[in-house]
C-alpha cells in the first residue's frame, strides 16, 4: 500500500517538476510531440515519419535551432488506435508540455487528437492522413495539414489518365472502409468528369488475403485502366496476384498515393512496374532542395524517402517558419503566422491556405519503373487544390 | 449465361478451392492439437508466420524452396516440443486448463508477433514462387503454382490423415487422446506423445507458411489472417476431426467465394461466422466431432 | 477473517480506495490533469475487466469478446450525449437498459455453448459487430464519432463540471464502485452460490435440483451491463468513440488484466487495470516493443501465478494463518 502510494507521489512530483522547469527555463528547447504508429500494421509509415522528422530536427538544430532554441522531438507510439493516440497526446500536452504535436497517421487518430488539441488550446499537424474531411467538413482551427489530400491526388491522376488514355474504361478496386471508399469516389468523380467510363467496382475487406475471387468480375468488365486505393500489405497481395493471373495484361494500373510506397515496393517487385499515381512527392523531383534532401536521407538511413518522409521533413520547416514569423510559440500567434504562410520544402514552395488549413502544392503523376518513381505529369497547385469547404473558422 | 458460367462461376469455384486448401492446411494442425490435447492454440497463426519467415531467411541464404519445405519443420518441431513441455504442461493439471492454455498461447502469440518485427522488420517480404507461369483452365488463366498447391496440399492432408488413422503411431496418438490414464498404464509415454503431437501441429502450421508465402507474402501480423477462418473451419468440422476440417474448409471457402459475387465481399466474413454460430447452436460438436471417432 | 482470499480482496479494496483519495487530493492541489485522467481511464477499462472476471472467475466462462458490450455502451452513450441531450444520467440510464436487452439477446447465442466454444463464439461475435461498425457510415465508420460535449453533471452538491479531471475521476470512481457493489451483492444471494457451483461443476448442479441456465443468463446479462456502463463513461472522458474500442485488442487486454489482477476476485481486475495502464504508459515511452514485454509478463503470470496478484496475496495470508487452518 505504501509503495503504491509513493509511486503515485513520485509521479506527481515528476509532473510538477516538469511544469516548474518550463516556467524557470524559458530558454529551454522547443518541444514537439510525435504521436505516430511505431507498432502494428502502420509501423512502416510511422518509421518514415520518424526518419523525416529526425533528419529535419538535426539540420535545424545544427543551424542554430528556431529563434535560438533547439528542437526536442518526443515520440510516443499510438498503435494506429485513436484511443491510444489521445492518451499519448494528452501525456505529451500535459506532462511534457509540448509546444506542437504531429505524427498521427490514420484519419481517426488525427481527428481525435485534433479535438484534444482544441480542448488543450494547442496546435497539431498531420503529415500523412489524406482523408479530405480533415480539412473540409471536419476541419478544426487547431489542425493543419501539410501533405496533399485525397482530392488533390485524384486531380493529378485524372489529368494524366485523360491525357494518356482518353475515354478510358476504368474498373475500381478499393478497400472496404471509409478511406478506401472516399478515395475511389473522389477519383471516379474526377475521371468521369473528364470523359472516362466507370465499368465496375469491387470493395474488398481490409487485410484481404486473396483477390483472385474478384478477378472474374474485373475480366468481365473488360477495363483498360484499373484504379485501386488499397495500401500496404494489401497492395502486395493485389498486385502480385493480378500478375499471377495475368489480369494486368494490356491494362494500365493506377491508384492512390499510398498504394505503392518504398515500404512495400520491394515485396511487390516487378509487378509494380507501370503503376501510375497522383502524389505530392517523388525522390526524382528535379530541384536542388530535393536533391540535397534525398542525398542526406540516404546517407542517414540508407534508403529513399517517400512522401511521408518528405512531408514530415517539410513540416518542421513549416513550424520553424511560423514560429520565427510569430516570434513566439504561443498557440494563437503561431496559428496566425501559419495562415497563408509560404515555406520551402523538397517539393518546392508550399502555401498553407488560411481558409481550411490545407497546404497547397504542385501535384505530380508518377510512374513506378524498376523501383523508381518517375515523374510523368504535373498539375499546378491552384488547379489541384479544389474549393475551400471548411466552415468552422 | 454459359459464358458467365465459364468465365465467372468456374474460376470462382477453382479459386475458392485453392483458398480452401490453404485454409485446411492451417486448420489441420489446429484441429490435431485440440483433438489430442484439448488445447486451443491461439499462437497457431504465429507459427504459420514462423514457417514463412524462416523460409524467407533460408532462401535468402540460397536454400531452395523444396529444401525449405523439409528444413522448416525440423526447425519448428523442437520449438513446439519445448513449448509444450515448458509452458503448456505447467498449467495442464489445472481444472480450467482449457482457459489457461488458451491464455498462455495468446501470450506466446503476442511475444512472437513482436519478435518477428524485431528480427525481420515491419515491411512485407514476398518470396517468389518456385513454379511460375499460368495455364489455361476452362478458357481461363490459372497460375501454375496454385495448381501445384492444390495437388500438394491435398497430398499433405491425405498423408496426415493416413498417419493418424492408418498407422501404429497414429493409433498410439489416438489412444492417448481417448484415455490418458489407460494408455499410460499400457506403457505409452503419454507425456512425450503430447509434446510430439503439439510439435507436429506446429510444424504443419510452418509448412503451410512456407507453401503460402509466395501467394500471400510475409509480414509480422500475417498470423492473424487465417486464424478466424481456421477456427471457424475447425469448429464447423468438429474439433479434432481431420475429415471434418477438410469438408468444412472446402464448404466455407466455397460459400465465401461464391457469395462474394452477389454480396459485398465485406459481408462474406460475417456470413461464414453466422454459419459457425448456427452450427455451434444446433450441433455443438460440429459435423464430425472428435479424433476419437474418426 | 480466516479466509485468505477474502482478506486479499479487502486489502486490495482499501489499497485502491486510499490511493484514489491520495491521487485526488494531491492531483487537485497540484492542478494535475494527465495522471487523474489516466487513472480515470484505467478505472473505465477496469470496469470492463471486472465484467470479464464475473464471467471467467465467478461462472467459469471465458469471454474473448467483451469489448463488444463496452463499445456498444460507448457508442450509445456518445449518440445520446451528442444527439439527444448532454445528460450523464440519461446516457447511463439508456445504456443500462439497452445493454440488458442486448445481453439478453446475445445470451441466447453465446450460452448455447460452453468452454472453449463459448470463448470462440464470443470472439467471433465481437469481431463481426466491430466490422459492421467499422463500415457503418452513420456511426462515423473507421473514423468514429468526434465532438461528444463536456458534461455538466447534476449532483446533490450542485452542478459539477466533468471537464475538471478531478471531478470526473470521482464520478468514475463512484460509478465503477457502484457496479462493483452490485456484483458483490449478487455474490451474497443464492444466485451467487449457484454461480460458484456452476464454476465448480455444472453437471452436478442438475443432480441437486438446480437449473444452471437461468443463473448463467443473469450473469451474462450483468456482465454485459457492467461492460456497457463502463464503456458509456469513455466518451465522457475522451470526447469521442472509435471502432477500435470494439476490437479484439481491447477484449484481449481485458483478459490479460483479469489474469494479472486475480481471477474471481472482481476487485483484482481493477487493480490489474490500474497497474497495467500505468505500466503501459511508462513502458510505451521506453520501447516500441511493449507487446513483447506485456506478452512475456502475461505468460509468466499464467504459468507461475495463475491466480494473479490477488492469488499471491491470498497465498501469503494463507501461509501466515496456516496454523489456524485457513480455507
Amino acid at each position: 500500500m505504501k509503495k503504491k502510494f509513493q509511486t503515485k507521489k513520485i509521479a506527481l512530483a515528476v509532473a510538477l517538476s516538469f511544469g516548474a522547469s518550463l516556467v524557470l527555463a524559458q530558454s529551454g528547447p522547443i518541444k514537439i510531440g510525435v504521436v505516430t504508429p511505431l507498432s502494428g500494421t502502420y509501423t512502416p509509415i510511422g518509421e518514415q515519419v520518424k526518419m523525416g522528422l529526425d533528419l529535419a530536427a538535426k539540420e535545424i538544430n545544427a543551424a542554430g535551432g528556431i529563434n535560438g532554441k533547439k528542437i526536442d522531438l518526443i515520440y510516443e507510439d499510438e498503435e494506429a488506435n485513436p484511443a491510444v493516440a489521445t492518451q499519448k497526446a494528452e501525456k505529451l500536452f500535459q506532462v511534457e508540455k509540448v509546444d506542437f504535436l504531429t505524427g498521427t497517421v490514420n484519419s481517426g487518430s488525427t481527428l481525435a487528437v485534433g479535438q484534444l488539441a482544441e480542448r488543450n488550446n494547442k496546435l497539431i499537424a498531420t503529415t500523412v492522413s489524406f482523408a479530405d474531411s480533415i480539412t473540409a467538413d471536419k476541419c478544426s482551427p487547431n489542425v493543419f495539414r501539410v501533405n496533399a489530400r485525397a482530392g488533390m491526388q485524384s486531380a493529378a491522376l485524372a489529368a494524366w489518365v485523360d491525357k494518356e488514355i482518353p475515354k478510358a474504361n476504368i474498373f475500381f478496386i478499393g478497400p472496404d472502409y471509409e478511406m478506401g471508399r472516399s478515395t475511389v469516389s473522389a477519383f471516379k468523380k474526377a475521371s468521369t468528369e473528364k470523359g472516362a467510363k466507370d465499368v465496375g467496382e469491387v470493395f474488398a475487406p481490409l487485410d484481404n488475403k486473396d483477390y483472385s475471387p474478384y478477378f472474374g468480375q474485373v475480366r468481365a468488365a473488360k477495363p483498360n485502366v484499373i484504379y485501386t486505393s488499397v495500401a500496404g500489405n494489401d497492395t502486395v497481395r493485389l498486385f502480385t496476384q493480378m500478375d499471377e493471373y495475368g489480369v494486368n495484361k494490356g491494362v494500365t494500373i493506377v491508384g492512390a498515393s499510398g498504394t505503392v510506397t518504398s515500404q512495400n515496393m520491394g515485396a511487390i517487385g516487378k509487378s509494380a512496374n507501370g503503376f501510375v499515381t497522383g502524389v505530392g512527392y517523388s525522390p526524382k523531383l528535379d530541384n536542388p532542395a530535393n536533391k540535397k534532401f534525398v542525398a542526406d536521407f540516404q546517407k542517414a538511413y540508407n534508403k529513399l524517402p517517400d512522401l511521408y518522409g518528405a512531408d514530415s521533413y517539410g513540416l518542421l520547416y513549416f513550424y520553424k517558419a511560423a514560429v520565427e514569423k510569430a516570434k513566439s510559440t504561443e498557440t494563437d500567434k503561431v496559428r496566425n503566422a501559419m495562415n497563408d504562410l509560404s515555406w520551402q520544402t523538397p517539393q518546392g514552395t508550399k502555401k498553407m491556405r488560411a481558409g481550411d488549413h490545407q497546404a497547397m502544392q504542385d501535384m505530380f503523376a508518377v510512374r513506378v519503373e524498376n523501383g523508381e518513381f518517375n515523374i510523368v505529369g504535373r498539375v499546378p497547385s491552384d488547379q489541384a487544390i479544389g474549393p475551400d469547404t471548411c466552415t468552422r473558422f | 449465361m454459359l459464358e458467365s458460367l465459364q468465365y465467372i462461376y468456374a474460376p470462382q469455384i477453382v479459386n475458392g478451392l485453392s483458398i480452401g486448401v490453404a485454409v485446411v492446411l492451417m486448420a489441420l494442425g489446429l484441429t490435431i492439437i485440440f483433438g489430442l490435447l484439448d488445447v486451443i492454440n491461439m499462437s497457431h497463426g504465429e507459427f504459420y508466420a514462423a514457417g514463412a519467415f524462416i523460409s524467407v531467411s533460408l532462401m535468402a541464404m540460397g536454400v531452395s524452396f523444396w529444401l525449405c519445405l523439409l528444413l522448416v519443420p525440423l526447425f519448428l518441431i523442437p520449438i513446439g516440443f519445448a513449448m509444450e513441455r515448458l509452458l503448456i504442461q505447467k498449467v495442464f493439471h489445472y481444472k480450467d486448463r482449457h482457459i489457461l492454455t488458451l491464455l498462455l498461447t495468446f501470450g506466446v502469440a503476442m511475444v512472437l508477433e513482436d519478435g518477428y518485427k524485431i528480427i525481420w522488420g515491419a515491411n512485407p517480404i514476398k518470396p517468389s514462387a518456385p513454379i511460375s507461369g499460368a495455364s489455361e483452365l476452362l478458357g481461363v488463366m490459372f497460375p501454375n503454382y496454385r495448381l501445384f498447391l492444390m495437388g500438394f496440399g491435398a497430398l499433405i492432408i491425405f498423408s496426415v490423415w493416413a498417419l493418424i488413422y492408418k498407422t501404429q503411431l497414429g493409433a498410439i496418438v489416438r489412444a492417448s487422446a481417448y484415455d490418458k490414464d489407460m494408455s499410460s498404464s499400457l506403457g505409452i509415454p503419454v507425456k512425450r506423445v503430447y509434446a510430439l503431437t503439439f510439435a507436429f501441429g506446429v510444424a504443419l502450421a510452418g509448412i503451410a507458411g512456407v507453401l503460402l508465402a509466395p501467394i500471400y507474402s510475409v509480414f509480422p501480423t500475417m498470423g492473424r489472417d487465417f486464424i478466424l477462418m481456421a477456427f471457424s473451419v475447425v469448429i464447423v468440422g468438429g474439433l479434432g476431426s481431420i475429415k471434418g476440417a477438410v469438408i468444412a474448409g472446402i464448404l466455407l471457402t466455397q460459400l465465401q467465394s461464391i457469395s462474394s459475387l452477389f454480396i459485398s465481399p465485406v459481408w462474406s466474413d460475417p456470413l461464414v461466422f453466422t454459419v459457425m454460430v448456427l452450427v455451434l447452436m444446433f450441433k455443438p460438436t460440429g459435423l464430425y466431432g472428435g479424433m476419437k471417432n474418426a | 477473517m480466516h479466509n485468505p482470499q477474502a482478506k486479499a480482496i479487502r486489502l486490495i479494496e482499501i489499497l485502491l480506495l486510499v490511493s484514489a483519495v491520495a491521487l485526488f487530493v494531491i492531483g487537485s492541489i497540484l492542478g494535475d490533469t494527465f495522471f487523474l485522467r489516466l487513472a480515470t481511464e484505467s478505472l473505465i477499462f477496469g470496469g470492463l475487466a471486472m465484467s470479464v472476471d464475473l464471467l471467467l472467475g465467478i461462472v467459469g466462462l471465458l469471454s474473448l469478446g467483451q469489448a463488444l458490450y463496452f463499445g456498444f455502451g460507448a457508442y450509445l452513450s456518445a449518440l445520446v450525449l451528442k444527439e439527444i441531450s448532454p445528460s450523464f444520467f440519461l446516457a447511463i440510464g439508456v445504456v443500462t437498459l439497452s445493454s440488458i436487452a442486448l445481453g439478453w439477446v446475445a445470451s441466447f447465442v453465446a450460452l448455447r455453448s460452453k468452454g472453449v466454444y463459448f470463448a470462440l463464439i464470443t470472439f467471433g461475435l465481437a469481431q463481426v459487430v466491430a466490422k459492421v461498425v467499422y463500415n457503418t457510415r452513420s456511426l462515423g465508420a473507421s473514423d468514429g464519432m468526434m465532438g461528444v460535449p463536456i458534461l455538466q453533471i447534476w449532483t446533490p452538491f450542485g452542478i459539477v463540471d466533468a471537464g475538471q479531471p478531478g471531478i470526473f475521476f470521482v464520478i468514475t470512481m463512484i460509478t465503477i464502485g457502484a457496479l462493483y457493489a452490485v456484483l458483490k451483492y449478487f455474490l451474497t444471494t443464492p444466485m451467487g452460490s449457484i454461480w460458484h457451483a456452476i464454476r465448480s461443476n455444472e453437471d452436478r448442479l442438475a443432480y441437486v435440483g438446480y437449473k444452471s441456465k437461468g443463473p448463467k443468463q443473469v450473469a451474462f446479462i450483468l456482465a454485459a451491463v457492467v461492460a456497457a456502463v463502463s464503456g458509456a463513461l469513455y466518451p465522457m472522458l475522451r470526447g469521442f468513440v472509435s471502432p477500435e474500442l470494439m476490437f479484439f485488442s481491447v477484449s484481449g487486454n481485458a483478459v490479460v488484466t483479469v489474469v494479472l489482477g486475480g481471477v474471481g476476485t472482481l476487485i483484482g481486475p481493477i487493480l490489474g487495470s490500474v497497474l497495467l495502464t500505468s505500466f503501459k504508459s511508462i513502458i510505451g515511452t521506453w520501447t516500441v516493443h511493449h507487446h513483447i514485454v506485456i506478452g512475456l509478463i502475461f505468460v509468466v503470470v499464467v504459468v507461475s501465478a495463475p491466480k494473479g496478484i490477488a492469488g499471491l496475496l491470498a497465498k501469503y495470508f494463507g501461509k501466515a494463518h496456516s496454523g489456524k487452518g485457513g480455507e
